[in-house]
C-alpha cells in the first residue's frame, strides 16, 4: 500500500507544482530540485496557443535531433541531461516498489507497464544523444583539444575523453607508421600543401541542413547574405548560417 | 563504434516514428486508470465511457492490449485528404499538412485501422499525396542553388528522404561556384 502511496505522493507533489501558476515561469526556485518535473496538464487545454511549453523531455528530443544533424558538436546540454535522468531514476525506483507490492490490481499492472514503457523510450533518446557526442568527439578528438572554442562547448568529462582518445590515437599512428617516417614528415598537424586534405578531421560546418525556425528570426551565411528565417518555416542552408541560432533555440534541424 | 555508420548520415524513419508517437491522441478508454505521472507529463484520469488525451505510444500500446478506441485526429479523414489532395494536384507549393502526418498516419493504420472510417480510402489517399509531394520535391532540385533554398511545409519524413541527395548537392554546387 506504501508503495502506491509514493507514487500518488509524487504525483501530488506534481501537480500542486503546476497548479501554482498556470504561466509557469522557468523560475529556478530551490524547492524545485525536489521535484524538477513540474507536470503540465495544463498542456492539453493551452495546446493551440503559439508556443506551448517545452517538457524537459522535448527539450532533449530537439536538441538530440540537432545533435544528429549538425556537422559541429553543439553546446553540452548536460543540466538537462542529469536532470532527466534523475528523473528515469525516480520513474524506475517508484515502479520496482509497485511491482513488488502484491496486493497491486490490474489497473495498477497497466500503470507499471506503461510508466516502464516510457522509462525505456527515454532511456533510448538519451543514450542515442550521449552516443551521437560521443562519436563526434571520437571524430574530431584532435580539432577539440587544439581548439579553446569547442571545449568550452562540451563537459568536463567529454573533453577528457577527446583528449584520452587523440592521444591513443597519436601513439597508435605513432607506432604502427610514424615512427618509421622520416622527422619531418612524422607530425600530423603540419600544414597541408594545397591539394591534400588536412590530416586533423575537422567538422564540415558549411554542409548544409533543413533548418526550422521556432520562432522569427535572421541567419547570416558566410558569405554574409541576410536569409529571413519566418516562425514555422523550413530553408535549407549552411550549417555555419545557423549554428549561433540553433544553440539559442531560436532555430531547431529536422 | 560510438554511433553505427547507418544512423550517421541521417535519422532513421523507425526515430522519426519514435518522436511523432510522443504526440498526443485522442482515445475512448475501456480501463479506468487513475491520473498517473509520468516523465512526459501526467495523464488521466481514464473514465471508460469519457475521451481523454493521451501520447500515441500509449494508446498504440492501450489499443493493442483491446483496451482503448482510438479517436482519429481530424486531419486523418477522407474527406480532408480529399481536400488536401486536391490543392497539393492544382497549387504549386506543398500543402500545409502535419509536420509528423506520415508517421502518425502510418502508426494509427497500422494499429487501429478498425477505429479509422474507410481506412483504404485513406491509404490510398496517403499515397496519392506521397507521390504528388515527391514529384513536387523532385522538381523542387531545379531550383537548387548553392546557399539557401526554402522547403515550407515538408514534413519530417519527407525531408529525410530527400536529405542526403540535397545536402549533396548543395556542397557539390558549392565547390562549383567560382572563388571569391
Amino acid at each position: 500500500m506504501s508503495d502506491v502511496h509514493s507514487w500518488e505522493a509524487e504525483y501530488s507533489g506534481a501537480t500542486s507544482h503546476a497548479a501554482s501558476g498556470p504561466s509557469m515561469p522557468p523560475a529556478r526556485a530551490p524547492a524545485s530540485r525536489q521535484n524538477d518535473q513540474p507536470m503540465p496538464d495544463v498542456r492539453i487545454n493551452e495546446q493551440k496557443e503559439p508556443p506551448p511549453e517545452e517538457t524537459p523531455l522535448e527539450k532533449l528530443t530537439r536538441h538530440w535531433m540537432n545533435e544528429r544533424h549538425a556537422p559541429d558538436i553543439l553546446p553540452a546540454q548536460d543540466r538537462l541531461l542529469s536532470s532527466l535522468l534523475d528523473h528515469i531514476r525516480r520513474q524506475s525506483d517508484t515502479i520496482q516498489l509497485l511491482r513488488g507490492d502484491p496486493s497491486s490490481s490490474e489497473e495498477d499492472h497497466i500503470r507499471i507497464m506503461l510508466a516502464q514503457t516510457e522509462v525505456e523510450r527515454v532511456k533510448f533518446i538519451v543514450r542515442s544523444y550521449v552516443r551521437t557526442r560521443l562519436f563526434k568527439i571520437e571524430n574530431y578528438a584532435r580539432y577539440i583539444i587544439a581548439n579553446e572554442v569547442v571545449q568550452r562547448r562540451i563537459t568536463a568529462a567529454e573533453r577528457d575523453y577527446a583528449s584520452r582518445h587523440a592521444h591513443l590515437i597519436d601513439r597508435h599512428f605513432y607506432s604502427s607508421v610514424l615512427q618509421s617516417l622520416p622527422e619531418s614528415q612524422a607530425g600530423l598537424d603540419d600544414v597541408p600543401s594545397f591539394i591534400m586534405p588536412p590530416m586533423i578531421t575537422e567538422p564540415e560546418t558549411t554542409r548544409a541542413v533543413f533548418a526550422h525556425a521556432r520562432k522569427d528570426t535572421i541567419a547570416r551565411t558566410p558569405e554574409g547574405k541576410t536569409v529571413d528565417l519566418a516562425q514555422g518555416s523550413l530553408t535549407l542552408l549552411s550549417f555555419a548560417a545557423v549554428a549561433d541560432l540553433v544553440a539559442s533555440g531560436d532555430v531547431e534541424l529536422v | 563504434m560510438s554511433l553505427p555508420p547507418a544512423l550517421r548520415a541521417s535519422v532513421t524513419p523507425p526515430e522519426l516514428e519514435l518522436i511523432a508517437c510522443q504526440e498526443l491522441v485522442e482515445i475512448i478508454p475501456l480501463i479506468a486508470m487513475e491520473k498517473t505521472a509520468f516523465i512526459s507529463g501526467a495523464y488521466g484520469p481514464l473514465r471508460p465511457p469519457h475521451r481523454a488525451q493521451i501520447p500515441i505510444w500509449m494508446a498504440v500500446n492501450l489499443k493493442q492490449k483491446k483496451k482503448c478506441h482510438i479517436l482519429a485526429p481530424a486531419w486523418l479523414t477522407v474527406d480532408y485528404l480529399q481536400e488536401k489532395l486536391v490543392h497539393e494536384t492544382t497549387q504549386a507549393e506543398f500543402t500545409k499538412l502535419p509536420f509528423r502526418f506520415a508517421e502518425i498516419s502510418r502508426v494509427l493504420l497500422d494499429v487501429a485501422s478498425d477505429d479509422l472510417q474507410s481506412p483504404d480510402k485513406l491509404r490510398t489517399l496517403l499515397k496519392d499525396l506521397r507521390e504528388a509531394r515527391q514529384a513536387k520535391a523532385r522538381a523542387g532540385l531545379e531550383s537548387l542553388e548553392h546557399s539557401t533554398l526554402g522547403l515550407s511545409n515538408l514534413s519530417a519524413m519527407e525531408i529525410n528522404e530527400i536529405r542526403p541527395f540535397f545536402i549533396k548537392a548543395m556542397s557539390v554546387l558549392g565547390q562549383l561556384r567560382p572563388g571569391e
